[in-house]
């Protein structure tokens, strides 16, 4: 059901292990380390801490422009009810 | 799934794992927070839904995006549970319980059977008037609002229950095999029939029209089983037992291999729930269907058909194309959100797949628009249904309930929490699929944007003051 096709012109990241297509070195990366860690060569251990590093680093931006946006969100409905009732 | 080196480092993990609890309490605490902030507002509006606009306590569209804002706040805050370990944890947490399954089989097919018989006797004998009519009530009230409810509030019962499948039984295991590729689309569009049935012809209120219903349905079980046999018939094509199948998967009560488990509501929503891309046109017009139904009895709707019908179309073709319209708006909008989301993410998934992944957590919203449309009315008309069938044949006397202000507040409050808890099925689906986690994130933009505006949608349906369907 998780069936993959990247597009006809793309250069995709592919799996060694499994030939699934990734449209980033990175998202390649963690799949490897999520389904194939015990087959996993060092250089691909290594690639795949270093794709957890950028990830977590990704996320965190992900959660201050989150937080600022729920901030922006509760200001927003505060004044708007204190504009309209 | 393996977290962030958790292989390599098992004291990381306790952290990790502490961490994640802390962070999902507080995410838990400050959604509690929203939803108390805002359900004092929200349950003006929905108290008063069939009062005149200009009692509600803010403006209705200011209600409107307050619903939108506490579902788009739920994405957010759900963007703070990460770890994988823990969403997994909450997914899978179930407990074992023992039911006695040939017991309780027995009761159902009993109480399935009674109530058949019950509904067409009364249907061609009893009184012709709906509110004494023990079919109209027993069919509408408490089958279709009051235990259509147990099956996503308690567990599914309907395959012990359904009279259909125990009446055709004895039919035998069908004479041709089903054509696989058809997938679920003949359900589809038997569901959407029915739909259709029940909005524009005298079923709803007239008891001899719904017992012939109920004998047809009768009849096009026993043809489509002697075909294709009980398990197939009923596995593919028969509506109701799909309709309730996917209700049962939003239940805490489920049926696994290793007997019946008790888990959190919404977790049975998993990424293979769906076979493929034609149970997922099922699971959309499933939740069309109940919109359909909710917006036929709009103002909206009736000024709509004041204008197109007097204009010379047959308010049935009218109807008939809505229907069809609105579900081919639905598919549409749910495609292009999996194909925006194979973008964002971005992922080579294929769009029917991203389709699968994210119609589950849509079953939480019909699950939660059922009840929303149908709580007070069942609660209501609750002593009508007790009295018609015990006494079948003489017009009853019984009163409606008069259900207490407070609870007018269910159908706001299960919109939104029905929306909340598909932001979260959706969440965890994400994580589950994708191997980055800012991709599970971004994979969900669309869905979010979806769910904010059929919230707004819903929400306005059920404020809306109720009218009959007009022309038919």
């Amino acid at each position: 059901m998780t069936e993959r096709r990247a597009p006809p012109d793309a250069t995709p990241a592919t799996c060694p292990h499994c030939d699934a297509p990734f449209p980033t070195d990175r998202l390649r990366d963690l799949h490897v380390g999520h389904s194939h860690l015990a087959d996993a060569t060092d250089r691909e251990r290594t690639a795949y801490e270093d794709a957890l590093d950028a990830d977590e680093d990704d996320l965190r931006m992900f959660q201050y422009v989150a937080l600022a946006a729920l901030v922006l969100v509760y200001f927003f409905f505060l004044m708007t009810y204190a504009a309209v009732t | 799934m393996v977290d962030r080196r958790r292989g390599a480092r098992s004291a990381a993990r306790t952290d990790g794992r502490k961490r994640g609890l802390r962070v999902a309490a507080w995410t838990v605490v400050a959604a509690a927070a929203l939803a108390v902030g805002t359900s004092g507002v929200l349950a003006h509006a929905g108290g008063l839904s069939n009062a005149a606009p200009d009692r509600l306590s803010v403006p209705a569209w200011l209600f409107l995006f307050t619903g939108g804002g506490v579902v788009g706040a739920s994405f957010l805050l759900a963007s703070f549970v990460t770890d994988r370990e823990f969403i997994e944890y909450v997914h899978n947490y179930a407990r074992p319980v023992s039911l006695p399954r040939r017991a309780l089989t027995w009761l159902g097919r009993l109480v399935g059977l009674g109530g058949l018989l019950l509904v067409v006797v009364s249907g061609f004998l009893g009184p012709r008037a709906p509110l004494e009519s023990a079919a109209i009530l027993v069919v509408w009230v408490g089958w279709w609002a009051g235990y259509a409810m147990t099956t996503y509030l308690v567990g599914n019962t309907w395959p012990a229950v359904d009279p259909f499948r125990t009446l055709t039984l004895p039919l035998g295991s069908g004479l041709r095999d089903y054509p696989a590729k058809l997938g679920a689309w003949p359900s589809v569009v038997f569901l959407l029939a029915l739909v259709y049935v029940e909005v524009t012809s005298a079923v709803a209120d007239e008891p001899r029209a719904l017992a012939t219903l109920v004998v047809a349905y009768v009849a096009v079980t026993a043809i489509g089983v002697g075909l294709f046999g009980s398990a197939t018939w009923f596995e593919r094509v028969d509506p109701l037992a799909r309709i309730f199948r996917l209700y049962g998967a939003v239940a805490p009560v489920r049926r696994t291999d290793d007997g019946y488990r008790v888990g959190l509501p919404g977790t049975g929503l998993r990424e293979d729930l769906l076979g493929d891309t034609s149970e997922v046109g099922f699971v959309v017009a499933l939740v069309w269907a109940t919109t359909f139904d909710g917006l036929t009895s709009t103002p909206l709707w009736t000024d709509a058909a004041d204008l197109v019908v007097p204009a010379g179309v047959p308010a049935h073709v009218f109807y008939a194309l809505v229907l069809v319209a609105g579900y081919a708006v639905f598919i549409g909008v749910f495609y292009a959100a999996a194909a925006f989301s194979r973008r964002t993410a971005p992922t080579y998934l294929t769009v029917d797949s991203i389709m699968m992944l994210f119609a589950p957590s849509l079953l939480a919203i019909a699950a939660a628009y059922h009840l929303a449309h149908y709580f007070t009315y069942f609660l209501g008309l609750s002593p009508l249904v007790v009295e018609a069938a015990v006494t079948p044949f003489s017009g009853g006397v019984a009163n409606s309930l008069v259900v207490p202000g407070w609870l007018q507040a269910v159908p706001v409050v299960s919109v939104l929490l029905g929306h909340v808890v598909a932001i979260w099925v959706a969440h965890s689906i994400a994580f589950e699929t994708f191997p980055s986690r800012i991709q599970a994130l971004r994979s969900q933009y669309a869905v979010t944007v979806v769910m904010i505006l059929y919230t707004m949608t819903s929400l306005w349906i059920v404020t809306q003051p109720e009218l009959p369907t007009p022309y038919v």
